[in-house]
């Protein structure tokens, strides 16, 4: 250390001289140092004062670092065997903490969807909507660029690949990239592990209160009326269209005054064609059926994936109900079902459109 | 009030204290509150005698009491279920026995939004109207959800009282004890394998904000009182940096069930449905009818709860006191 040049004089000219009146920092008698052994007693500290060379750096660090042990000491509570001294515990539980928020946003919406988890799955969707399904969605500007909207589609697949496509299709190639807000029926939502990925992504539990409170925030809502039924369609009743619920879709919309823009989803009947379902064993495991695929159970869980079949999607001119029929229609229970089924049925020509504008039935459905 | 050395009693006191608009406190408990001052006035009280109602009906005939606040309620489930159902049951028809007779302008209960019970039905937010389906095998919610009943009878019955209710959301903070505190002080947390619900807590000195604003105003009715934002029960535990031990439903109530019995945890078994379902309550009545908002996000109270503050090391509240 004493060999090194000194600088400049820079220390001196910061600190100043030394003030006369106030004595010698070093001349104070320190008891407190005992610890350092007998040659620096007070007596031994007040002895080097007068004779010569105060400390080395080197004791003087040594000083400085028990001092500062004995503050560290101060304010950490005393341990028999002190884990936070000896063991990188503190270290280890801020990487842990780091890990564990890895791929999750600490700030998630109101209904629970997590943007940074919803880039993660980003890529998954873009591959599924470009190369695997390779999705042609037409009609994406009958969305409105700004405001609520309830788009009401088709359902068919064991798994709802047919919701992601639709949220992915509108932030996607809508102009204003907006997210739509998929209901997801109780059985897909309560279901482990895909429940709570389909919530961080966006879903939300297919409740009227919930969706009422989205529209109202003005946004897009994507309803999927033949629920767990059209989920469940065989083979042999593909693209025909269930029961649309209660109607529950439009006193929604009613009450809300949200436009309705119906959504016709062709490709997802041949993505995993149901042949059957086996009720036996399904409800132990919490699930309505297990479905029969020409993959599933015989691949085990990779058959859940879907075939690469050819998507279409059209979304349709908006219907403003609330133009017609004010608010308090929504009691009326004739006119929610009739037009629950004019909805349907309009649902029902898109999907033959489309499926006309397929060169031939079966392989068609995976070649386009 | 009544529940004068709980978390939330201490609070008000300590505020009402302050307040110069209130000449007098009485604080009703069965051990003085720590909270000392010259309008407090320690009156011993034990719910669970069979004659409490006449005894507390003649305090508040002596002290001609302007507004009750009936918080004697149990912050965590004890095994002692047969006292804690005279306590918290029994106990408030007592105060509403005494409350009958003497009527004091207006009466604050302090509830929490767990009588709503987790259910795979409910909506993400509940409203105050949303039905209090209490919960399965729980004494701790249930003998809440009964006590609610009988205040709303009460506030029905007697109209010239003005009655208010108050749902907290499970409060947490640096130094509140209860049991979601109690649960998230272990440094490992069970979570129910698949499952990761929403969840919303509220931050302790929101709570004692709030419930000086129930106290100030002439609001009635049932409030949630709620923190700003939900998060996910495992973003909660990866914020505290807990080790989260994924269990399978089967698992975990077996092993829920061992420890409760053997007393080593202070949560039930059928706690294990709120990490399954959603229990979440919707704020907006209390902002607009209470005037209460509250000011720290969920990440904050969390943030604050765990002591794990920004780089600068200080908490949020030390923050907002400076």
């Amino acid at each position: 250390m004493t060999d090194e040049p000194d600088d400049e004089g820079t220390d001196d000219e910061w600190y100043g001289d030394a003030d006369p009146r106030v004595p010698d920092a070093t001349a104070w008698p320190d008891r407190d140092l005992g610890f350092l052994g007998s040659d620096y007693d007070g007596k031994a500290a007040a002895r080097s004062d007068i004779s010569g060379p105060v400390h080395s750096e080197l004791e003087d660090e040594a000083v400085l670092r028990e001092l500062e042990r004995r503050v560290e000491q101060q304010r950490t509570p005393a341990f028999p065997l002190d884990l936070r001294v000896h063991l990188p515990l503190e270290g280890l539980w801020k990487r842990w903490r780091a890990l564990a928020m890895w791929g999750r946003s600490d700030v998630v919406d109101d209904f629970g969807r997590d943007p940074r988890a919803t880039a993660r799955w980003e890529w998954l969707f873009e591959f599924l909507y470009t190369r695997w399904f390779r999705v042609q969605a037409v009609g994406v500007e009958n969305i409105p660029a700004k405001g609520r909207a309830l788009l009401v589609a088709n359902h068919a697949g064991t798994l709802p690949y047919d919701s992601a496509m639709v949220m992915h299709a509108v932030r996607r190639d809508h102009p204003s990239r907006r997210d739509v807000r998929p209901l997801v029926e109780d059985t897909v939502f309560h279901l482990p592990f895909l429940g709570p990925i389909m919530n961080r992504i966006g879903g939300v539990r297919a409740d009227p209160a919930n969706a009422e409170r989205l529209l109202e925030k003005d946004e897009l809502v994507a309803v999927f009326p033949e629920g767990e039924k059209g989920m469940g369609k065989l083979w042999k009743d593909r693209y025909r269209l269930q029961r649309f619920g209660r109607g529950g879709f439009i006193k929604l919309a009613l009450r809300t005054r949200a436009p309705i823009i119906p959504v016709a989803v062709v490709g997802a009947e041949e993505a995993a064609p149901m042949l059957g379902k086996v009720t036996w064993f399904a409800k132990n495991i919490g699930i309505p059926w297990i479905p029969v695929t020409p993959t599933f159970p015989w691949f085990g869980p990779a058959g859940l994936l879907p075939l690469p079949s050819k998507w279409y999607v059209q979304f349709g001119e908006p219907i403003d109900l609330a133009a017609q029929h004010g608010p308090e229609a929504a009691d009326d229970r004739l006119l929610v079902n009739k037009l629950a089924d004019q909805i349907r049925t309009q649902i029902q020509t898109m999907i033959d459109g489309l499926l006309g504008r397929r060169r031939s039935p079966l392989l068609a459905a995976f070649l386009g | 009030m009544t529940g004068a050395c709980t978390y939330l009693g201490g609070e008000l006191l300590r505020r009402l204290e302050e307040d110069a608009r209130y000449s007098r406190v009485l604080a009703l408990d069965i051990r003085p509150p720590a909270t000392a001052g010259k309008k407090i006035e320690f009156i011993k009280l034990d719910l669970t005698q069979p004659t409490v109602d006449s005894e507390l009906a003649t305090i508040l005939e002596r002290h001609k009491v302007d507004t009750f606040v009936h918080g004697a309620f149990l912050s965590h489930p004890t095994h002692a279920a047969e006292w804690a159902h005279e306590l918290e049951d029994v106990g408030t028809m007592h105060v509403l026995n005494a409350c009958a007779g003497v009527e004091p302008r207006r009466l604050v209960m302090i509830s929490t939004t767990l009588v709503y019970g987790a259910h795979p039905k409910n909506p993400n937010f509940l409203t105050e109207e949303s039905e209090l389906r209490g919960h399965r095998d729980s004494r701790f919610v249930n003998d809440k959800v009964r006590a609610e009943r009988q205040v709303q009878r009460f506030a029905a019955e007697h109209p010239e009282v003005e009655v208010c209710i108050l749902r907290f959301a499970p409060i947490v903070g640096p130094t509140i004890s209860n049991m979601y505190t109690r649960f998230f002080r272990r440094p490992v947390a069970p979570v129910m394998m698949g499952h990761d619900p929403l969840m919303q807590f509220v931050h302790e000195q929101d709570a004692a904000f709030a419930l000086l604003k129930a106290v100030e105003s002439h609001a009635t009715g049932a409030f949630n009182i709620v923190g700003k934002g939900v998060l996910p029960y495992t973003t909660v535990l990866a914020l505290l940096g807990r080790v989260p031990v994924p269990m399978p439903q089967l698992v975990a109530r077996q092993v829920s069930k061992l420890l409760w019995a053997t007393q080593l945890v202070g949560s039930p078994p059928s706690f294990l449905d709120f990490l399954l379902y959603l229990c979440v309550a919707d704020g907006g009545k209390a902002k607009r009818e209470l005037g209460f908002a509250p000011r720290l996000s969920i990440k904050r109270t969390i943030l604050d709860f765990g002591g794990i503050g920004p780089e600068d090391g200080a908490t949020d509240v030390a923050r907002a006191q400076a």
